[in-house]
């Protein structure tokens, strides 16, 4: 069961932070996720690879988590540190813009990106955790990215001039 | 290649996914083709700002380490008690009598 934990906690963690938005939920969850594992470990009969079954109850308890209703507590924006303030503040607004976006996006488009291009993970971890082929999960990153890319021209064009938007890229 | 096709091939090219030959080939139209060089950019400007933006998520290891000891916890609530050391004979054979070591 250590094994199993040492093995697969950070993956655990990171798939509950980006589905949950709250580090604090995140932990409990993953903490959960672990000991619903042990316990249920005599029932598991190897239907599924053991990482989709581990993510499978994370994904439920996620599920669970977010139907309660909560209080939403703002995480402090992280985005690294400038030290002149106007590129500060225009770091911020961009990052602001591009966690709009993303929150914007259905779920398994979202999820794709924030574990694909931000966690970098493998495309086959990825496929397994959200149950879907490779190929299948590759073409759902390709729209997501593109989806994110035109939504975030949009939101560039809502507040820019139209002669300024050819800066943006 | 056209462009259409180049399109398609666009992602795994920023993924680095493509074999030397079809990524030499994309890296040349790249070059001729303002248009495909703009999306390229383009989408690789969005993961950058995408990553600029959200941080990969790591547990602390003050986490790791309470919940490793709270499942060790918990896997030795079920783990039974070693049996009783046995020490010396405890079996008896059920036919022998005292009177029987006298040839009686």
């Amino acid at each position: 069961m250590n094994t199993l934990f040492v093995l697969h906690v950070d993956r655990v963690f990171a798939y509950a932070r980006h589905l949950l938005g709250s580090r604090e939920d995140a932990e409990e969850v993953t903490s959960e996720a672990f000991l619903r594992a042990f316990e249920k470990a005599a029932a598991f009969r190897g239907e599924c690879p053991l990482r989709g079954w581990l993510f499978g109850i994370t994904r439920n308890l996620c599920m669970d988590r977010l139907r309660q209703p909560r209080l939403l507590l703002l995480e402090p924006d992280e985005v690294a540190q400038q030290s002149d303030l106007g590129a500060q503040a225009a770091a911020m607004e961009a990052a602001a813009a591009v966690r709009g976006v993303l929150a914007s996006l259905d779920e398994p488009q979202k999820m794709v990106l924030l574990l694909c291009d931000v966690e970098q993970w493998d495309a086959r971890e990825v496929a397994a955790v959200l149950g879907k082929s490779v190929s299948a999960t590759k073409s759902l990153l390709y729209r997501a990215r593109r989806t994110m890319k035109s939504r975030l021209t949009e939101a560039w064009a809502d507040t820019e001039p139209e002669e300024n938007l050819d800066a943006l890229w | 290649m056209r462009c259409g096709e180049i399109g398609m091939l666009l992602h795994p090219y920023l993924d680095g996914e493509l074999t030397e030959d079809l990524e030499a080939v994309v890296s040349r139209h790249l070059l001729r083709c303002s248009a495909c060089a703009h999306e390229a950019h383009s989408l690789e400007q969005t993961r950058a700002m995408l990553r600029s933006a959200v941080e990969q998520a790591e547990p602390s290891d003050a986490f790791v380490e309470r919940t490793s000891a709270r499942l060790r916890d918990r896997l030795s609530q079920h783990i039974r008690p070693a049996p009783r050391q046995i020490v010396g004979r405890q079996w008896t054979l059920p036919f022998t009598r005292d009177d029987q070591a006298s040839g009686e």
